[in-house]
């Protein structure tokens, strides 16, 4: 279709084949996207290879001290006369040594097996005390510490070799190595990056990087209520964890409220972004009308609500909800006007499913459509002024302002928000679960109920039956789901491939 | 100016890197409010040699012992844990213990509140750390035990002479006791508004709903909680009996049962719950003292724990009853509940396991339990502290005690017991829930047993 026959079509006509382009693309986007991936695998071991490569022909090319420091690190810079940084080498390699001797050696030894020694009882004066054997758990744990300092080792050990060559370059070059006062200048200068990453860096690896690698690895694990340590002894199990959720003839109670939870969790994720973007958006567009009076009352009322903790809202609906709620009684009165004489209860959050689920959408718009007003707001008032004045010179109708200006202006600048609340909502925890705690009850599922989303049924799971490895399992599959599908909108999106646009 | 702002930026990333740090939930899990398993299956009547030996050491009192049983424990330093009301008195205790034993030096014995409900969870987080001397719900046992956190009593037979029997068996695992039973009080029964149920109506589960709806009045019983509604399945005959052990899992097992009588008990109570509908609610049970207090509320099942709101809302009005029978084609069935102990436990990782092992005897002896009784209102394990008048002379407690003996007990209880048990309470309640239809309620009670015991 050429450019001329598009802009003779309709506006629904052109949202068709918008609509029809998207799919007829998507196949291309999700292969590019794969491709993406490929190449970059490959790059990754070019790399390595590399890395190998430069590792024996600086061996080869290296002096005496050069070929020590393949051994003992820091040997090189000591000879050339850099001999802080040869004894920082140097101490890494002690200090490493003795931390797999005393330490590290007797959990990653055990890595393999997560241990193996029964816990046993033996007699201590009046009382039978437990003589604990292997803890899987610390096991596991201290391994993954054990195998990050290895891997920071083993960094440090390419850097002494590197830099032991580097510097027997420098001096057949006549040149000296640097001080150590002018390196520690160099820090507040030209490395001010380091001096001021490092920190926050070494601490998202310590609380952030080391626990998420222990909770995948958990995944793998039979880590559950049969297997408790410190009494009790757990195992790697490969993938049976994951087969679980998947396995329609072994497990299908488990497969069956997989999908289905699955399921709806994406249409919630869909339902509950779309429901507040677009609301928020036409109560944004009322406010910020011209002719409206006491815009700032009306954004100021809808903030409010802001003011009240999420949780203290979403509590209180739980409680209004209820069959003898407030929302009950209300309607019970209201009946009362037209004759009735018997009480209304509707059970909105605990009986019928789809009664369940709407309730939770609508009260999730109470909650969620605030900050929607508020980011909206902000962004109306920033469309350049101009575009309007000439589209009202064209002649242009209201509407078409909207979808000409308005509308692609919002969804260029929210694109990137919209896929955050996306996947925040996939794993909207508080809304779901201080709300309906997954109810309506139901028997065809395994410890999950008619609203439960993902999260919350790993949260039932890891906290009443205390099945850390299929919990686990779930929050990988959890984070694959969101991490395909919010790489694959963000990738066509426009604000990604023309971020110039509106600027 | 730029590089404050990155100072600043960094920082922030830094504090950013913790935000994930924060204690982590602790969910108490879907059952009830109070702990769940009491050993079943197993009799704690042999005894090995050396269990003597330290039984040996205990004098006529029952909870005092010989200063040797200490070992070579001194400079004893000893954390308790005890639930936020018994914190005062539990203290006392200790005094009184310290006075005792004056030739052993204790360098100090710290009581910190700690509810008995995840008493277990917070051991299990950090045993090293943990008290030595912990109060928990009977439901925690098989978790305890399983992890091997928890020492097995010293004095067998002087603990399992001088408590109920019941609560012994309970605390029993695979042939060894592992707790020094407290109380046996941790159950529900039947409230009443004396002036709308007489006590002769609240014997029948008929009798109280008629009442109440004569009356304009409500009835409160939780169906949707699993820790209430197993009530249905119990008195349908499909009882719980302990844990087998299935391949590597731990699977709920349950008693024989016909199948057949046991839908028609469960069809019986739906019935029922048609019959009266607007009249029986399904509402926690935090709404039965308030419905009291506003009058609108004839009859409730509530907690044993909620006795004091109960009493202040109705003032002389209060009847306490066990729970009432149902008439399932023609006969009158009692209905069985859920009951539960308290117990305290010694910590295997204790730094002083024989001081451990003698404080818990005292605390849980019958001086202790008598006090308790008088102070705290709580139902005593110990026989001799049964008799006493505190107890004797309580509607409540007795009323406790005869449906003590129409229960299961709450110990050896898989995790995945209370949801499926709430869903079939509620499915029973649902309206569109048909009473007559058999072929529905022989389903429900399949799947729910499967669920429980995860066959799926």
């Amino acid at each position: 279709m050429t450019y001329v026959e598009y802009k003779q079509l309709n506006p629904f006509q052109k949202f068709a084949y918008k609509f029809k382009t998207f799919f007829k693309n998507l196949p291309r986007a999700v292969g590019r996207f794969f491709k993406g991936i490929g190449k970059a695998i490959v790059k990754f071991f070019v790399a390595i290879a590399r890395g190998f490569k430069n590792y024996g022909t600086t061996f080869v090319k290296g002096d005496w001290a050069t070929k020590l420091s393949y051994i003992i690190f820091g040997v090189g810079d000591l000879h050339k006369g850099k001999i802080y940084k040869g004894l920082i080498f140097f101490a890494a390699e002690v200090l490493y040594i003795l931390y797999m001797i005393f330490f590290g050696w007797q959990y990653i030894s055990k890595f393999g097996t997560l241990g193996t020694v029964a816990t046993t009882y033996v007699k201590k004066g009046i009382s039978k005390v437990p003589v604990y054997g292997d803890n899987s758990m610390l096991i596991l744990l201290y391994s993954v510490l054990t195998i990050v300092i290895t891997i920071a080792v083993f960094a440090m050990y390419i850097a002494n070799i590197k830099d032991a060559y580097k510097h027997q370059v420098m001096r057949e070059n006549g040149k000296k190595p640097t001080s150590m006062i002018y390196d520690m200048r160099e820090f507040l200068d030209g490395k001010y990056h380091i001096t001021l990453l490092s920190f926050p860096v070494l601490m998202i690896c310590v609380f952030n990087i080391l626990p998420l690698i222990f909770m995948i690895l958990i995944a793998f694990t039979n880590y559950d209520k049969a297997h408790m340590p410190p009494a009790n002894l757990f195992t790697w199990v490969g993938f049976d964890n994951f087969a679980a959720l998947f396995d329609i003839v072994n497990t299908p109670k488990k497969a069956h409220t997989f999908l289905s939870l699955t399921g709806w969790t994406l249409l919630w994720a869909v339902l509950a972004t779309f429901t507040n973007y677009i609301l928020g958006m036409i109560v944004a567009l009322m406010i910020n009308k011209k002719g409206i009076k006491l815009k700032a009352l009306w954004r100021t009322l809808f903030v409010i609500t802001i003011a009240v903790p999420q949780f203290v809202s979403l509590l209180l609906m739980n409680q209004m909800l209820a069959t003898d709620g407030a929302v009950n009684v209300l309607l019970t009165e209201i009946s009362h006007l037209f004759g009735n004489t018997t009480q209304i209860e509707i059970d909105f959050l605990g009986k019928s499913e789809v009664l369940a689920r709407t309730t939770i959408v609508i009260v999730n718009c109470w909650v969620g459509i605030p900050y929607t007003i508020l980011s909206m707001s902000g962004i109306l008032m920033n469309i350049p002024a101009d575009l309007y004045e000439s589209a009202t010179i064209d002649g242009a109708s209201p509407f078409k302002t909207f979808t000409a200006i308005t509308l692609p202006y919002m969804i260029f600048v929210t694109t990137p928000q919209l896929i955050t609340s996306f996947v925040g909502n996939i794993n909207n925890f508080n809304v779901i679960y201080l709300l309906s705690k997954g109810g309506p009850s139901t028997e065809e599922f395994y410890q999950a109920g008619k609203t439960d989303i993902l999260v919350t049924w790993l949260f039932t799971l890891s906290m009443t039956s205390q099945d850390y490895g299929l919990a686990a399992a779930i929050g990988i599959l959890v984070f694959i789901v969101c991490a395909t599908i919010s790489l694959i909108i963000y990738n066509n999106s426009k604000s990604m491939k023309d971020e110039e646009a509106f600027s | 100016m730029k590089k404050i702002l990155a100072i600043l930026l960094a920082a922030m990333m830094t504090a950013t890197a913790f935000a994930g740090c924060g204690e982590g939930g602790s969910g108490s899990g879907s059952g009830s409010g109070s702990g769940d398993n009491s050993g079943s299956d197993t009799s704690s009547s042999d005894s090995t040699a050396d269990d003597d030996s330290a039984d040996a050491l205990v004098d006529e009192t029952g909870y005092w012992v010989d200063p040797s049983a200490f070992g070579e424990e001194n400079n004893i330093t000893l954390k308790v844990w005890a639930p936020d009301k018994a914190v005062s008195l539990v203290k006392e205790q200790i005094d009184a213990f310290q006075k005792h034993y004056s030739d052993i030096t204790f360098k100090s014995i710290d009581v910190v509140a700690q509810g008995e409900g995840d008493a277990a969870t917070q051991l299990l987080n950090d045993p090293e750390t943990a008290a030595d001397v912990f109060s928990f719900a009977s439901d925690q046992l098989n978790k305890l035990v399983n992890a091997g956190v928890i020492s097995e009593v010293a004095f067998l037979n002087t603990v399992s002479g001088a408590n109920d029997p019941k609560t012994v068996e309970a605390g029993t695992v695979d042939g060894a006791l592992y707790a020094y039973p407290e109380t046996n009080d941790n159950g529900y029964y039947l409230v009443y508004d004396n002036t709308v149920v007489t006590a002769d109506q609240a014997k029948t589960l008929e009798g109280v709903l008629e009442a109440c709806k004569a009356a304009g009045k409500k009835f409160i019983f939780d169906c949707g909680n699993g820790y209430y509604s197993c009530t249905f399945a119990f008195t349908a005959g499909v009882e719980i009996d302990g844990l087998e052990t299935v391949g590597d899992e731990q699977k709920q097992k349950f008693t024989d049962y016909d199948p057949d009588k046991a839908v028609e008990t469960l069809m019986a109570f739906s019935a029922l719950m048609k019959q009266y509908k607007g009249t029986w609610t399904s509402l926690d049970v935090a709404k039965i003292a308030s419905g009291f207090t506003t009058a609108t509320l004839g009859a409730g099942v509530d907690g044993s724990w909620n006795t004091v709101p109960d009493q202040e809302a109705l003032g002389d009005k209060f009847g306490a009853a066990k729970l009432p029978t149902i008439n399932v084609n023609g006969e009158d069935k009692q209905l069985k509940s859920m009951f539960g102990y308290k117990y305290i436990g010694v910590n295997g990782s204790s730094k002083f396991p024989n001081a451990a092992q003698i404080l818990a005897l005292y605390l849980a002896g019958e001086e202790c339990q008598t006090q308790r009784a008088a102070n705290l209102g709580w139902g005593p394990s110990n026989l001799k502290s049964q008799q006493d008048k505190a107890v004797t002379d309580s509607a409540v407690l007795k009323a406790i005690q005869e449906q003590s003996a129409n229960a299961c007990a709450q110990v050896n209880i898989a995790d995945t017991f209370w949801s499926p048990m709430g869903n079939l309470g509620t499915k029973l309640f649902a309206d569109d829930t048909d009473p007559t239809d058999k072929a529905y309620f022989t389903k429900l009670l399949e799947e729910t047993i499967k669920n429980i015991r995860d066959e799926a």
